[in-house]
């Protein structure tokens, strides 16, 4: 782990120099990760690929003025919630909460296993910011001071989405971990 | 500790701090209801990590472009140790440079003729002082020709002016000659009249 974190270190630094290639490492490194907070936040396969494309762009037009390359993890997820939250926006209201779950057949085809969808679902019936926080604590691993800086909100505000989100869950699912225990 | 002051999703989320992890593990241990509470959060966790993490469907990758790679110099500015490494090759370049291309102190002066030093200097210093004798008697001679000029032109103007006032003097004089004249010329008329 940490030689990977003193690899990034150095693709950082070199991509800072104009180094194209090194960029390219850290990009292959990362895409994964972000394509996937992108898709389960915004539900979407092309918005999800296209807002990633639009993260790295940004990132790397904007990689000079990352002061700790050590922050680099927290500093892209905050690139990428800025670029999903501008998409949310653009196609939905103000102040619309995401209380559909996404359509069926879509999922459907992202998730075939039964347990997947339900979780898909269950993500779907959460807010995009009750969502969001779940993606970053439970899938991307992250300490409540990053998603705090990621998502520029007090840590209280971070753990008040996350403690409500955890609950909806628990109860949403009971029935399918219920069922998949029998 | 009792249910309401454990933060129990803190501490499944590991973010409890370490001092407080102890009394939380003991009060889970005692209490049923938090058993189970904490069992229905690591079921939940499961069942959220059971959503595979699908592959990009294209790689993200980006092409050099020329716009937008700086320039050699802007990459050498930019790069701090670089630039110090360049800095100090520089000047370690120049002391080598200096220490070859200055002349050579000790023995080879010693075989340096000091006669002939000597004599080009006094030759060089003689050369300077006639030179310098020289213009100074070149300026000398000009300031006299200037003020010798100026003194016949100031005697010019004298003489001339005591010409003019010569002829004056006497042309007064023809004139008065005159006059005097032709009084003794009218006497002399006037007492032969008389006697015609």
């Amino acid at each position: 782990m940490i030689f990977r974190e003193v690899e990034d270190r150095d693709l950082i630094a070199k991509a800072r120099r104009g180094h194209v290639d090194a960029y390219n490492v850290l990009v292959s490194r990362w895409e994964k990760r972000v394509f996937n907070y992108l898709l389960r936040l915004v539900g979407h396969r092309e918005d999800a690929l296209d807002l990633s494309q639009d993260v790295f762009l940004k990132a790397y037009q904007n990689l000079r003025k990352l002061e700790d390359p050590a922050k680099f993890p927290g500093w892209l997820f905050r690139i990428a919630h800025n670029e999903a939250y501008s998409l949310l926006r653009k196609n939905r209201p103000e102040g619309e909460l995401a209380v559909e779950p996404k359509s069926g057949e879509a999922n459907a085809r992202m998730f075939p296993i039964e347990l997947s969808l339900a979780v898909q679902s269950a993500l779907g019936l959460l807010s995009d910011d009750q969502r969001e926080a779940v993606l970053l604590k439970v899938y991307q691993g992250f300490k409540f001071e990053e998603m705090a800086e990621i998502l520029a909100c007090p840590v209280s505000t971070v753990k008040s989405r996350l403690y409500t989100a955890l609950d909806l869950l628990k109860q949403t699912l009971a029935p399918v971990n219920m069922g998949g225990a029998e | 500790m009792t249910c309401s002051s454990v933060d129990l999703k803190a501490y499944f989320l590991g973010e409890i701090a370490p001092a407080e992890k102890g009394g939380v593990e003991d009060h889970v241990r005692a209490c049923q209801e938090c058993r189970e509470e904490l069992d229905r959060l690591r079921v939940t966790q499961t069942a959220l990590l059971s959503l595979e993490e699908e592959e990009v469907p294209q790689r993200i990758a980006f092409v050099s472009d020329k716009v937008f790679e700086p320039r050699w110099w802007q990459t050498i500015w930019r790069s701090g140790p670089a630039m110090g490494f360049a800095s100090a090759a520089m000047l370690a370049a120049a002391i080598l440079a200096h220490a070859y291309v200055r002349p050579v102190a000790g023995p080879v002066q010693a075989t340096v003729d000091t006669a002939q030093i000597e004599q080009r200097v006094e030759r060089e210093v003689n050369a300077r002082l006639e030179a310098t004798v020289a213009k100074a008697v070149r300026e000398s001679e000009a300031k006299q020709s200037q003020q010798f000029a100026q003194v016949m032109v100031a005697s010019e103007k004298r003489f001339e002016a005591k010409r003019q006032d010569d002829l004056a003097v006497a042309q007064q004089a023809a004139r008065y000659f005159e006059q005097q004249r032709a009084k003794l010329e009218m006497a002399a008329n006037d007492s032969v009249r008389p006697g015609q």
